[in-house]
């Protein structure tokens, strides 16, 4: 009988159930076999499926709104492909607009991976860029004010923070209130400081002095806009926060919070603590996002320093499965269709407001995605 | 005492050598209690012909099910763990649809969308976790499940729960939050709400998981009020002496099937209960640990609830190492606060649980996991495993941060696979990859799943809570052999259980606890179930 | 005199600020007492403000501009709706969904109406109505009786939104659903009709609240004019122990704040004065995030709230 061989087997194999296991019996030869699982594994290949449906998805309704204004959405859609990826003066703008995006959202990929909605990397943005800007004009012209300014960018960003990150952990405060609140204190804060207190002398609108010659980043490839902060993103931010979160312990407590905080409890993760390093390390990005805004484009903080890239950053985030190559791609999408988008202004004269747009309906169809491809699957559209 | 039988017998039962239900099978002869079925019978209150019903994971839960129910009579439904007794009552309570099949009531064939359809044709249930919101007085709740839209007239329901539950005998004070009644008064409510929706057909879902055995006769007086009062009543039990006790016919499933039915008053325990299980069951006997030194000494231990009253006041006990001390009492007098407190999940007030030397009070769970207290948990599901990782990221919770599964924060994703490997071998969990996510087990999978990975890293002292919950026999049986084995090797165990017959068969001593009180304490040689019943209920004598 | 005429109209400013927010979080306490947590409010009051401001304005009617701005904070809410109970995705990412939608709709459409540019106004709004009698008492007469009629509306809503929660059959059932939908539904309670219920509610009453931005406290549409106001009421719900009366009493300390940094200038008077009017504006957001740390930690919610739901 079938179910009497296995209550056979569990006490023959019940010896082996020593209190303490010991390394060399975790690693028995027959124990460790090798897992068939490679690159494009059968459930990535199904998330790359359900991201490429959103995008598709909230292509098709963003198209309504083409349609209502009398235009042609696939000569719209050609514009905007065209002013993103066009020619390669259009692409390396495209890489210097996704570069902001990139930092954010990757910051956002951790929070969200242990569910912690940050949305408050507007603000974080501002403050860390304003941060860092004043102390780079603060020490002038000297070696020390682009080091000095990152950290202080990265200080600020943190600090913004983890004030949410200390009302959500020590008081139980929802964090989506309290960082979408800040935002508009951030905001307004740093509008005061460069319209008053900081203000440049020079400036006819309200914008803080110039950052001094060596704290601007250099530019890469000649005669175009790419920095190096975009090189940092890349070569630097992206492989660490995959590491981070694929490779170390503290990534295992990220995916244990997030998918069950009494569980991560139960099993000695300390949650508060996770909570709070989540929130600020992204709040850390944000901050930087901000502070290459200001060092490698626009070198001075103005009012209008972010065009929402806190808020697309949650886009990003989500349509990447908050995975860091999955964000590398989407960011450079997002960053395409803002580009995009001007382009389709200019040519179509089409009004603003496509971004926002496309970016809610594209979080909405990314949520439902799951759903979709059920559907899909159920129809034999894909395989299961 | 007659109260006291019932409890008796089925404690002795556990004694008998098993060799002779084998010898039982045998014996039952042709089906001659079996009674003939037909969904004509206008004396049949309900009658299901050919469920079948298939959840999305695959598993089928009834396949082509087939039975009925007379008027006024009590009708137990019996079989172990994942027979499928309470799919088929979820059926007919409106609470899942079937796949196909049909189901007659009165002899007219229905159809039973949702739980008020349920209801307007008589048939109520009791969920086994049951279904009332704690934080609404009993009224209210009545008042949730009868349609009179408007304004809210609680006075006419108030009234009728009066009438309903005088009618029976049944004291309830309309007016209690159901958060301050205890568990057994709580089924009472749930009782007298369907009483007061006026159903004819009861259907109750284990409802003697929670109880004492002193409650448990107070059920069966209810159920048998009920009776006279010309309802029907189906009890589902997994408790073959249960099913004896109260019932007029005993219905048997197994794997999702109908075994058989059977009048009570024509069988026995043996023929029902090698009907119950196929085939041979080993059981453990109650073997004597070797109690050692002393593992946890807790002392003076005062913990507060949600509620924020005391819910452990001044608890002392001690364990050895090499012994099992079982903590008998009703679910909600303060065990689950004791347990979390020890494990570092609640605070303390006062009070001290001291491990070699080492106060574990008000410490994290990350200090007593370090420490070599392990946890099974009631709340495996909330708790104990996460549903959305693979089966090798749970398994390796507790040790993540250990070597050789991680050095300098850096995880060796190959060591902890392959320990996941290991575990899944050595305690039998059915899963095809350890790569797969946890929600791709069954409910008794994920159960071993937990119980290896707390049985597995060497820990001094386990705790734990139902630690064979939602498991059939032979895999139950699996768990303790597991826990005996640890104790022989010196481990600490103390166990937390519902189930009253496996306390009595693990444990080297029995502590009772009452109203966040250790109320007495057993001896497993000089046991005394009676006064072991009646202290569960808070009687000092 | 002046001084008290000032602080007449200060004080009746902070009653008109208080008003959207009543409006508003009204509504978002009864849909959290059926356990969900809108935070696309903030969007759904946006479109309001919009919808209202078109019908108004293409058809020189306030009431149809009433009308459309309903029409467009339930639509905002329903879509929401449907996301959450229907398809059951998250509660908190969908409202972000939501805002960033509406956000997107507002631009987007505020050009294709006015391809102009520049701001398009009404030259007729909803004016505050003197109550009778109670009008001429002094201080009080002016401050509370000389209102729009959204305002006497809200207060009305109050009593009418507790009496619906705690009194009624269906408040009994949006609390239980709002405490354990799975238990609701086991009593046989329709578990999606309820909260659909609660959320058409809503979409009326936040679709009110934008309308009263843009047709009775400003006769113009921006889509800055009701920025943040979603989550402050949001914030209210929570300090007002979601019960109406704490809303009321959450709208007029948070319509003081605004009121307050709107009316900056007028008081500010030297040197610094317009660098300090400008840092006023800050004020009601940090007032809500003070208050959260002082108030926010005991109070406990609906069980279910903002957690999802499917059914079996």
């Amino acid at each position: 009988m079938g179910q009497e061989t296995q209550a056979q087997t569990q006490t023959s194999a019940s010896p082996a159930l020593a209190p303490a296991p010991t390394p060399s019996s975790a690693t028995a030869p027959d124990a460790a076999q090798p897992l068939s699982r490679g690159i494009l594994s059968r459930s990535r290949l199904r998330s790359i499926y359900k991201a490429a449906i959103s995008i598709l998805l909230a292509l098709v309704v963003t198209s309504v709104l083409f349609i209502i204004t009398g235009a042609n959405p696939l000569v719209a859609y050609y514009y905007m492909f065209y002013g993103a990826f066009g020619n390669t003066s259009f692409l390396i703008e495209t890489l210097v607009r996704m570069s902001p995006i990139l930092f954010v959202s990757l910051g956002l990929g951790i929070a969200f991976k242990c569910k912690v909605w940050n949305i408050g990397a507007e603000g974080q943005l501002y403050i860390g860029a304003f941060l860092g800007a004043e102390t780079a004009i603060f020490l002038g012209n000297s070696p020390l004010a682009l080091p000095a300014s990152i950290v202080l960018a990265i200080l600020g960003g943190m600090g913004w923070a983890a004030i949410p990150a200390l009302m959500k952990t020590q008081l139980g405060i929802n964090e989506v209130i309290t960082t979408f609140l800040m935002n508009f204190v951030a905001i307004d804060l740093v509008t005061w400081f460069v319209s008053y207190p900081f203000r440049s002398t020079t400036a006819d609108f309200p914008q803080s002095a110039t950052i001094p010659a060596s704290a601007m980043l250099p530019i890469l490839i000649p005669h175009t806009r790419f920095h190096l902060g975009i090189a940092i993103a890349l070569l630097a931010a992206l492989p660490l926060v995959y590491f981070l979160m694929a490779k170390t312990t503290f990534g295992y407590k990220l995916r244990v919070v997030g998918e069950n905080p009494e569980a991560a409890k139960y099993g000695g993760i300390n949650v508060k603590k996770t909570i709070f390093l989540a929130l600020i390390i992204s709040g850390a990005l944000a901050g930087l996002a901000g502070l290459f805004e200001v060092e490698g484009i626009q070198f001075s903080v103005m009012t209008s320093l972010s065009p929402g890239y806190g808020y697309t950053g949650i886009a990003v985030a989500l349509l990447g499965g908050n995975n860091p190559i999955g964000i590398l791609l989407s960011s450079f999408f997002l960053a395409g269709i803002y580009n995009g988008s001007v382009n389709v202004s200019i040519q179509l004269g089409q009004p603003s407001g496509i971004v926002s747009f496309i970016q809610g309906v594209l979080i909405i169809f990314v949520l439902g995605s799951e759903y979709i491809m059920r559907f899909l699957e159920r129809k034999g559209v894909f395989k299961r | 005492m007659p109260l006291f039988n019932f409890f008796l017998v089925e404690s002795t039962a556990k004694n008998q050598p098993i060799g002779d239900s084998m010898a039982v099978e045998d014996t039952v002869k042709e089906d001659k209690t079996q009674v003939s079925v037909s969904m004509a019978n206008p004396n049949y209150a309900i009658y299901v012909e050919g469920i079948t019903k298939t959840y999305s994971n695959g598993l089928v839960a009834n396949n082509n099910v087939t039975f009925g129910v007379l008027k006024g009579e009590v009708h137990a439904l019996l079989g172990e763990n994942g027979a499928g007794k309470t799919t088929l009552m979820k059926i007919l309570s409106g609470c899942l649809s079937p796949d196909t099949g049909s189901i007659f009531v009165d002899g007219k064939k229905v159809h039973i969308d949702d739980a008020m359809k349920a209801v307007k044709l008589g048939i109520g249930m009791v969920h086994q976790h049951l279904s009332l919101i704690p934080s609404f007085t009993v009224t209210e709740n009545v008042a949730l499940s009868i349609p009179l839209p408007g304004r809210l007239k609680l006075d006419i329901i108030r009234e009728k729960i009066i009438a309903v539950s005088k009618n029976l005998g049944l004291e309830i004070d309309p007016d209690t939050k159901i958060e301050q009644l205890p568990v057994g008064l709580r089924q009472r409510v749930e009782i007298i709400r369907l009483l007061c929706q006026d159903v004819n057909i009861l259907v109750l879902d284990e409802p003697t998981s929670v109880l004492t055995p002193l409650e448990v006769d107070e059920l069966f007086r209810i159920v048998r009020g009920l009776k006279e009062k010309g309802k029907s009543v189906i009890i589902i039990t997994h408790k073959v002496k249960e099913a004896l006790a109260v019932s007029d016919r005993i219905t048997i499933m197994r794997l999702g099937k109908v075994v058989r039915t059977l009048n009570a008053s024509n069988t026995n325990e043996r023929e029902l209960a090698s009907l119950v299980v196929e085939g041979f069951v080993p059981s453990t006997n109650g073997t004597k640990g070797q109690p050692g030194e002393l593992a946890l000494i807790v002392k003076g231990l005062n913990v507060k609830g949600n509620s924020g009253r005391l819910a452990v006041k001044g608890v002392d006990f001690l364990v050895r190492s090499g012994e099992i001390l079982g903590i008998a009492g009703v679910a909600g007098n303060g065990q689950k606060e004791l347990v979390e407190a020890l494990t570092g999940l609640r605070k303390t007030e006062s009070g001290t649980s001291i491990m070699k030397c080492c106060n574990l009070a008000n410490r994290p769970p990350q200090f007593i996991i370090k420490k070599g207290v392990s946890y099974i948990t009631e709340d495996k599901m909330k708790r104990g495993v996460i549903l959305n990782l693979s089966i090798s990221d749970n398994l390796a919770l507790k040790c993540i941060e250990q070597e050789p599964y991680s050095k300098n924060m850096i995880v060796n994703q190959r060591k902890v696979e392959s320990r996941a490997q290991d575990l899944i071998k050595r305690f039998d969990i059915k899963a095809s990859d350890p790569c797969a996510n946890v929600s791709s087990l069954s409910g008794g999978n994920i159960q071993k799943l937990m119980v290896a990975r707390e049985l597995s890293n060497g820990s001094i002292l386990i705790i734990a809570e139902q630690p064979t919950a939602g498991l059939d026999v032979k895999a139950s049986e699996a768990i303790h052999t597991k826990l005996l084995e640890l104790r022989a090797k010196g481990v600490a165990v103390l166990l937390f259980s519902a189930d009253l017959d496996e306390i009595v068969k693990l444990s080297d001593r029995i502590a009772v606890m009452y109203d966040g009180r250790i109320v007495g304490e057993f001896l497993s040689g000089s046991l005394d179930m009676q006064r072991l019943a009646k202290m569960m209920l808070g009687s000092t004598t | 005199m002046t001084g008290l005429t000032i602080a007449i109209a200060f004080a009746a400013s902070c009653v008109t600020f208080a008003c959207p927010l009543l409006l508003a979080s009204l509504g978002e306490t009864v849909v959290e007492r059926g356990g969900i947590l809108n935070l696309g409010i903030e969007g759904a009051m946006l479109i309001g403000a919009f919808s209202g401001f078109l019908g108004a304005y293409f058809t020189g009617v306030l009431w149809v501009g009433l009308l459309t701005a309903m029409i467009g904070g339930i639509a905002s809410v329903l879509l929401f709706g449907v996301l959450v109970v229907r398809f059951n995705l998250d509660q908190v990412v969908s409202g972000l969904a939501i805002n960033l939608l509406a956000s997107g709709v507002a631009l987007y459409f505020l050009r294709v109406a006015f391809p102009g540019g520049g701001y398009p106004h009404l030259n007729f709004l909803f004016q505050p109505f003197a109550v009778p009698l109670l009008s001429q008492i002094p201080v009080v007469g002016p401050i509370v009786f000389n209102q729009p009629g959204f305002f006497y509306l809200a207060i009305v809503l109050v009593p009418i939104v507790f009496y619906l929660i705690y009194r009624t059959t269906f408040g009994l059932r949006l609390r239980s659903v709002g405490e354990d939908p799975r238990i609701a539904s086991y009593v046989g309670i329709n578990v999606s009709r309820i909260r659909y219920t609660s959320l058409v509610l809503e979409g009326a009453l936040v679709g009110l609240a934008g309308a009263f931005v843009t047709l009775s406290q400003f006769n113009t549409f921006d889509t800055r004019l009701t920025t943040g106001l979603g989550f402050i009421a949001v914030s209210i719900v929570i300090l007002g122990r979601w019960n109406p009366a704490g809303a009321l009493i959450g709208s007029l300390i948070f319509g003081s704040t605004e009121a307050l940094s709107f009316w900056g200038t007028a008081f500010l008077t030297g040197p610094q004065a317009s660098s300090l009017a400008q840092l006023l504006t800050i004020l009601p957001y940090v007032t809500t995030l003070v208050a959260l740390v002082v108030g926010g930690r005991m109070s406990k919610g609906p069980s279910a709230l903002g957690a999802p739901y499917a059914k079996e």
